[in-house]
């Protein structure tokens, strides 16, 4: 199997996790290896119970552990929380006052982290000290630290941390605990990014050029990306105030022949729905990304969940036709956000980006070439491409066999584009005449008939048949992908169909998948099974079941596996 | 009336509707900015009011009740050389759309709004809107009003607005004209028009309102924000009409935006290159 340490980072908010979790991961890179990092933090800006686990191993990582090998607490008083969630011959690093609960744990080592970090420079380097130790028991070099530190830091702030990680490593040295040292491998270079990043990126890539949004976590990331990559590549960002706004106004900007987005979570995404459905009456091409967490209401605002697959393929009042995809890692997080971009344009409707705050948050190391520059391919019409009826207006609806109008924006001399929220002639014109209406609505139909003849297939890993097939949606590609591999070191056989478009839905492909294996298991980060109500609804299968976790933290590859084997 | 913006789209307002003179001034004020028809967009709620720019020959966006400015400040940021226009309703830019109407003028895009202030919601048949006199009967408030009116003019002036005009929906010239100016202003200019419903606001009427509107007079110092602040607030013994208050001139939002300009967002590539660029970024390499 090879090596697989998981060293998990506590603390709370403030104290640097996600600086020493982000050096973590840049030394397993440094060391030829490779690393999956999740984030498990409370809703405040200060304090708090937070963690930051780096999963590191040989080959790609795609799924957290539960247990850690090694912690390092900057907070003495989670030392219970953290030894349940401490592996048997694991260690745990902290400074710990006398008589702290747990202390007598044979896996608590005491060290004098603060102290160590007041004589680097400065109390906050706490956590780097803790990286140092860390990358001790690892086998690190200090000189490797120095160089993925200096990338970091500079000037005297880089002195100091270099100084912090090696006291920290120095320390460790005579207590350096057996079983985890990395072995020897080549290095190459790697991206490293989040899934809200890698969403961003890939919008910016697919032409987005304007971006609204209003705060909300976990898709406050995705803004924060598009504000930041997008401005180089011509994209113009607006803060909203609030999230009506924001999809009105990315609505407005797709009008005027912008690639547009908004980003959200379930609380503002229910603001926008009215927005939604306008942009399906308009035809106005517009990307939302949806990062899902646990509900219903303001829920657990920074934990995940997948609750809103039901809400996502039902929002909007009235009918029309849209594109639902649900990235399962940071590469398809990239590949689908410029899939959403086309699309929503070539097929002018809105398309929804299904993601949570697993994956959102999920950092990794991935192949540069899984992120290629994709054309972007642009379908606004200018000229004599217009649509135009015996008086030489414009026909913004004109109907065509596949219900894809061509698509000219205001400012085009000669002609005037009308779009209307209500029922509209081919002209844009308001109507209430039954048969235009009949009409229109077809044709809206038409481009969802289109659509689903290019509807992305569901990715199937493992037997062609048998006896279990596990099938998820998003973010737990990695995860199921894992838990089928211990599922069959164990020696029950199972296969994996990951879905990353569920609207419109392959329920063919689904359907004939589903027949080959005799136990088929949704696993789902929600309550109620919309996964496998869904299939039930699109293909007339009933699911075995569904393997479910609603307690605001994703999965585990182990998580799923047992509970498979509980099933059996 | 005919002239260059005719549209022959039916019309649904009420015969004597206030809707008729707006719209009249609305074609009369386009003609006089000299725009051709394609640079010009009316951007429009929900309401018979925003059925208007239907019967306008220009770019129309009639999207959400409520929602106008959103769509409308991302269409000039889209394309600032455009001419984006709201016209819309007292309901509709007032009440549903309220927190855009605030937000929008602290942004100070360079639009010109128009709302067509019935202080009824007549499409829906006759209930109070924002702007409703207190104690008014409508449908769903037959008790009478209790909330205080909305004072639009008094909220623009207090929030940074930098033209803030009343009209008058009988008087095509002069309403036209605030219209002309208003869209002249750099940066969000408010035209809020007095306007009878004749179907259900038997008390607002083309007598009352001609018997208390008065126009500014011409020596009235529209720089003057303080006092154009004491007459936005008249309204029990007589209501002015025409400029209140016009600020000096001070860049509008999508100048003052980085990003927002040439060329237009439609316009703009997204070259593989700089793709490229974009993800080298997050490549992680050892120096």
């Amino acid at each position: 199997m090879g090596v697989d340490i998981n060293i998990r980072v506590t603390g709370g908010a403030g104290q640097g996790l996600h600086t020493v979790g982000g050096l973590l991961g840049r030394l397993a890179i440094a060391t030829g290896h490779h690393f999956h990092a999740t984030q498990d933090y409370m809703s405040r800006i200060r304090g708090g119970r937070n963690s930051y686990s780096v999963r590191i191993r040989e080959i790609p990582v795609r799924a957290g552990r539960r247990q850690a090998d090694i912690t390092i607490s900057l907070d003495p008083g989670h030392l219970p929380h953290i030894l349940s969630s401490t592996a048997p011959a694991g260690i745990v690093v902290c400074d710990l006052p006398a008589g702290t609960a747990g202390s007598g744990d044979p896996r608590v080592i005491t060290a004098p982290l603060k102290e160590m970090a007041v004589s680097a420079g400065s109390p906050i380097l706490a956590n780097i000290v803790g990286a140092g130790i860390v990358a001790r028991a690892l086998g690190i070099p200090q000189d490797t630290v120095e160089r993925v530190l200096a990338l970091e830091f500079k000037g005297d702030f880089l002195e100091k941390n270099r100084v912090a990680a090696r006291l920290g490593g120095e320390w460790m040295d005579p207590r350096v605990p057996s079983g985890h040292r990395l072995p020897d491998a080549a290095f190459h270079p790697r991206m490293i990014l989040a899934g809200n990043e890698a969403l961003a990126l890939g919008a910016v890539a697919g032409g987005c050029k304007f971006a609204a949004g209003y705060p909300m976590t976990p898709g406050s990331g995705i803004l924060h990306g598009l504000s930041v990559d997008g401005p180089p590549l011509g994209l113009v960002f607006e803060q909203a105030e609030d999230e009506i706004a924001a999809l009105n106004m990315a609505i407005g900007a797709s009008y005027a022949g912008a690639r547009a987005m908004v980003a959200t979570s379930g609380g503002g995404f229910a603001l926008m729905v009215e927005a939604l459905s306008v942009a399906g009456m308009l035809e106005a091409p517009v990307v939302v990304a949806l990062g899902m967490r646990p509900g219903p209401a303001t829920g657990m605002p920074t934990r995940t969940g997948q609750e809103d697959l039901a809400f996502a393929l039902s929002a909007g009042h009235g009918e029309f036709p849209r594109l639902v995809l649900s990235p399962g890692s940071v590469e398809e997080a990239y590949a689908l956000a410029h899939h959403a971009m086309e699309m929503s344009e070539a097929y002018q409707v809105p398309c929804i980006l299904l993601t949570d705050q697993y994956l959102a948050d999920t950092v990794v190391d991935a192949d540069p070439g899984d992120f290629p520059a994709l054309p972007v391919n642009r379908r606004i019409v200018r000229g004599n491409e217009v649509p135009r009826d015996a008086k030489g207006k414009y026909l913004r609806y004109a109907i065509t066999g596949n219900g894809v109008s061509p698509m000219a924006v205001p400012g085009e001399p000669g002609i005037t584009v009308v779009v209307d929220s209500d029922e509209h002639t081919e002209d844009g014109h308001l109507t209430e005449d039954h048969a235009v209406r009949i009409a229109m609505v077809e044709k809206r139909m038409r481009k969802g008939e289109a659509l689903e003849m290019e509807t992305l297939p569901p990715l199937l890993a493992g037997p062609p048949d048998g006896e279990v097939l596990l099938i998820g949606f998003g973010s737990t590609k990695g995860v199921i992908a894992e838990a089928r591999e211990i599922l069959s070191a164990g020696g029950i056989a199972a296969a994996a169909v990951h879905l990353r478009q569920v609207a419109p839905f392959p329920a063919g492909a689904v359907s004939e998948i589903l027949d080959r294996y005799r136990t088929a298991l949704t696993v789902e980060n929600n309550r109620t099974g919309q996964l496998a109500r869904l299939i039930r609804a699109e293909t007339g299968h009933d699911v075995s079941g569904t393997i479910s976790r609603f307690d605001g933290l994703p999965f585990t590859p182990e998580d799923v596996a047992e509970r498979v084997k509980e099933r059996r | 009336m005919s002239g260059i913006f005719d549209t022959d789209v039916e019309n649904a307002w009420c015969p004597g509707c206030g809707n008729f003179p707006i719209l009249d001034a609305v074609k009369k004020a386009l003609e006089r900015t000299g725009k051709a028809k394609h640079e010009i967009v009316l951007v429009s709620g929900i309401g018979q009011a925003a059925k208007l720019p239907h019967h306008v020959d220009v770019n129309v966006f009639n999207g959400l009740h409520g929602r106008a400015l959103p769509a409308a400040l991302a269409i000039k940021m889209a394309n600032p050389s455009l001419t984006v226009v709201v016209t819309s309703g007292d309901g509709d830019i007032y009440g549903e759309g309220g927190n855009h109407f605030v937000h929008n003028i602290r942004r100070n895009p360079d639009i010109a709004v128009f709302v067509h202030d019935n202080q009824v919601y007549g499409l829906t048949k006759g209930q109070p809107s924002p702007t409703s006199d207190p104690g008014w009967a409508g449908s769903l408030q037959r008790s009478g009003v209790i909330a205080g009116p909305f004072p639009p003019l008094a909220a623009a002036i207090a929030l940074g607005c930098g033209f803030v005009a009343r009209g008058l929906a009988s008087d095509v010239e002069f309403t036209a004209d605030l219209m002309v100016r208003a869209i002249a202003h750099k940066g969000f200019a408010l035209v809020d028009i007095l306007q009878p419903c004749v179907t259900f606001n038997k008390k607002n009427t083309y007598q009352w309102y001609g018997k208390m509107a008065y126009k500014l007079p011409p020596d009235h110092d529209a720089a003057d924000r303080a006092r154009a602040f004491e007459l936005s607030l008249e309204w029990e013994e007589r209501i002015p009409i025409g400029v209140l208050y016009r600020s000096g001139d001070r860049p509008p939002f999508e100048e003052l935006h980085p990003g927002v300009g040439d060329p237009p967002l439609h316009a703009r590539e997204t070259p593989p290159d700089a793709v490229r660029d974009l993800l080298r970024k997050r490549l992680f390499t050892l120096p």
